[in-house]
């Protein structure tokens, strides 16, 4: 009974030192001057149901041509998932910087430690949270988009929800590098550079059969073929959201479980740490 | 036993110098249920480090602790434990509500005992008016006397107090001694870490004099400071009786007019006083000899380096 009770008081707290930090209210904000911008931006006038003249800032993006509607939704909503992949992926892991190592600080972790809570429920409860964060803020854009674009078009695309999920999903295996990082180096600077990293690296590693052949040593090649398989696949998973949205079907599930394997393996790797640390 | 550790050792490396410290060094303890317990220590002595090995947020290096004979690794140990640290940083996003409700919560608290609680114990800390206000706001006398209360909003059966009245104005640190003898009537235990001598005085009734990781001395309060021989103070004192009782007394010092005469023993004191009445001196008092807590301390931590 006790552990439920602790791990909710975990989670609320996150959300609540994240209202208090105005790390929430930048997203939201973020995530609302968005939708606004969808509900003002974006015109569709439709000509015989299924066929449409867009206008965009009140210029006209198909110049004349008709357009497939679904076609117009798709490519919006697969642009909204490209912030999600890009931009919301980096807003997110800044916030999670500032969320995560906080319970580390001296004077509080001792208190935190000092409860009847284990030290791997302690961590947990801070990651779900923050993920909640972000997931609550993710899940408001893309609905708010999704309804609007729905409202204009008539199109309900459930694929844009996949999309969002795998970007969530992403997120939750970068925090996992943040949380360990900031475990280990009780830094918010450095866990986010290295989450970062791994966020940069992945779209030249997700190049590796046309960059590994490039190099002159067997070993490079070697391991920029590793790497590519140890890392998480953030640039993967954006493309098999924009398959999602295109309405294609995933050619390969290799860069989901592989990415949870890795969140899973250094999510373990951090909680490990934590539990053996001394504050 | 409430608190028992057996040769607990804390050691570790410096990080440039490698140099090995013994923060703690086989420190073996036991306190009992309803003791008000004082562990005092210079700067640095590894008081502050036993406390963080008992709470297990250090690991030992050697040795062992259990709290109500549970192994200290064991978060079920904690149950029954309230915790003030001495530096806290309560998060100042929280109001003295949200911050006790969390605490609380923790230690698995159901929600409307918490409510309650926290009521009633803001009450008592004297911050019922500041309850709604966030910790940020606070000074440090309220943040001390708000985190004397999280401490108790689980109604522990052992109190870590590491430093209670640090930042506390003197009206706040008799409160909060109040309030401590009314939780030592009611049956629970108080481990004091404190620097302030006179309040371990008042309150506790038995201390360990740690130092450079080890305990120096360790006993009942009323055994360490019993003094041995008695005092004697006296007025119109003459030379010539002063120098017949140079002999007989171990220590004589001239005070404000009066002359003070320590005797090792009650023969020696009764023979005194036969001279000095003699002598036509005054008697001003004459009391079992008995040493300060400080003179105690400093002692203690004198021979042991």
């Amino acid at each position: 009974m006790r552990g439920p009770l602790q791990m909710l008081a975990l989670v609320r707290d996150t959300f609540r030192e994240s209202l208090a930090r105005k790390i929430f209210w930048g997203f939201l904000g973020c995530s609302t001057a968005l939708i606004l911008l969808f509900v003002l931006a974006v015109n569709i006038d439709l000509v015989e149901g299924a066929r449409a003249a867009v206008t965009l800032f009140g210029q006209e993006v198909n110049r004349g041509r008709v357009m497939d509607l679904d076609l117009v939704t798709r490519r919006i909503l697969g642009a909204v998932a490209a912030f999600l992949f890009t931009a919301g992926l980096f807003l997110a892991v800044f916030a999670a910087a500032g969320l995560i190592p906080t319970i580390f600080e001296p004077g509080r972790i001792e208190l935190l430690l000092s409860k009847p809570v284990t030290r791997t429920r302690l961590l947990l409860g801070r990651y779900l949270g923050t993920l909640g964060v972000i997931a609550f803020n993710m899940a408001y854009l893309v609905l708010g988009v999704w309804l609007v674009m729905g409202i204009k078009t008539g199109i309900w695309n459930p694929s844009f929800l996949l999309a969002a999920a795998l970007a969530v999903f992403a997120f939750a295996v970068l925090l996992t590098v943040t949380l360990a990082v900031a475990v280990v180096s009780n830094s918010a600077v450095l866990a986010t550079m290295v989450t970062y990293f791994f966020v940069l690296i992945s779209p030249l590693l997700a190049q590796h059969e046309r960059i590994a052949p490039l190099f002159r040593r067997q070993w490079a090649r070697d391991l920029t073929e590793y790497l590519y398989y140890l890392f998480p696949k953030v640039y993967d998973l954006g493309n098999m959201a924009r398959l999602a949205m295109e309405g294609r079907a995933f050619t390969t599930w290799m860069p989901l479980w592989s990415s949870a394997l890795f969140g899973a393996v250094v999510l373990a790797a951090g909680l490990w740490s934590f539990a053996r640390r001394d504050y | 036993m409430v608190i028992v550790t057996e040769g607990l050792a804390k050691h570790f490396r410096r990080a440039w110098s490698r140099r090995l410290v013994r923060a703690v060094d086989g420190i073996s303890l036991e306190v009992q249920p309803g003791t008000a317990f004082g562990l005092l220590g210079p700067n640095g002595s590894g008081k502050t480090t036993f406390v963080k090995l008992l709470l297990s947020v250090v690991a030992p290096t050697e040795g062992q602790a259990r709290l109500f004979g549970r192994d200290c690794r064991d978060p079920q140990a904690r149950a029954p434990v309230g915790y003030l640290p001495e530096n806290h940083r309560f998060p100042t996003y929280q109001t003295g509500w949200q911050m006790l409700d969390f605490y609380a919560a923790l230690s698995g608290v159901p929600e409307p005992e918490r409510r309650r609680r926290a009521g009633e114990l803001l009450e008592l800390v004297g911050l019922s008016d500041w309850g709604d206000v966030r910790i940020g706001k606070y000074s440090k006398g309220m943040l001390q006397r708000l985190g004397l209360a999280q401490a108790l909003m689980h109604r522990p059966q052992l109190l870590i107090l590491d430093e209670p009245s640090d930042g506390v104005d003197p009206l706040g640190r008799r409160q909060i001694r109040d309030l401590l003898g009314s939780l030592r009537r009611d049956g629970t235990t108080i481990f004091l870490n404190s620097h302030l001598l006179g309040e371990v005085e008042l309150f506790c009734d038995r201390v360990a004099i740690v130092s450079r990781g080890r305990v120096a001395l360790e006993g009942p309060l009323a055994e360490l400071t019993a003094g041995s021989g008695y005092r004697l103070s006296a007025a119109r004192v003459t030379e010539q009786a002063r120098e017949r009782l140079r002999q007989a007394a171990t220590h004589i010092a001239a005070n404000n007019g009066l002359v003070d005469f320590l005797f090792p023993d009650r023969a020696a004191a009764n023979s005194a006083l036969d001279v000095l009445r003699e002598s036509g001196a005054e008697i001003e008092s004459i009391a079992a000899a008995r040493s300060t807590l400080e003179e105690v301390f400093l002692r203690t931590v004198e021979e042991a380096k």
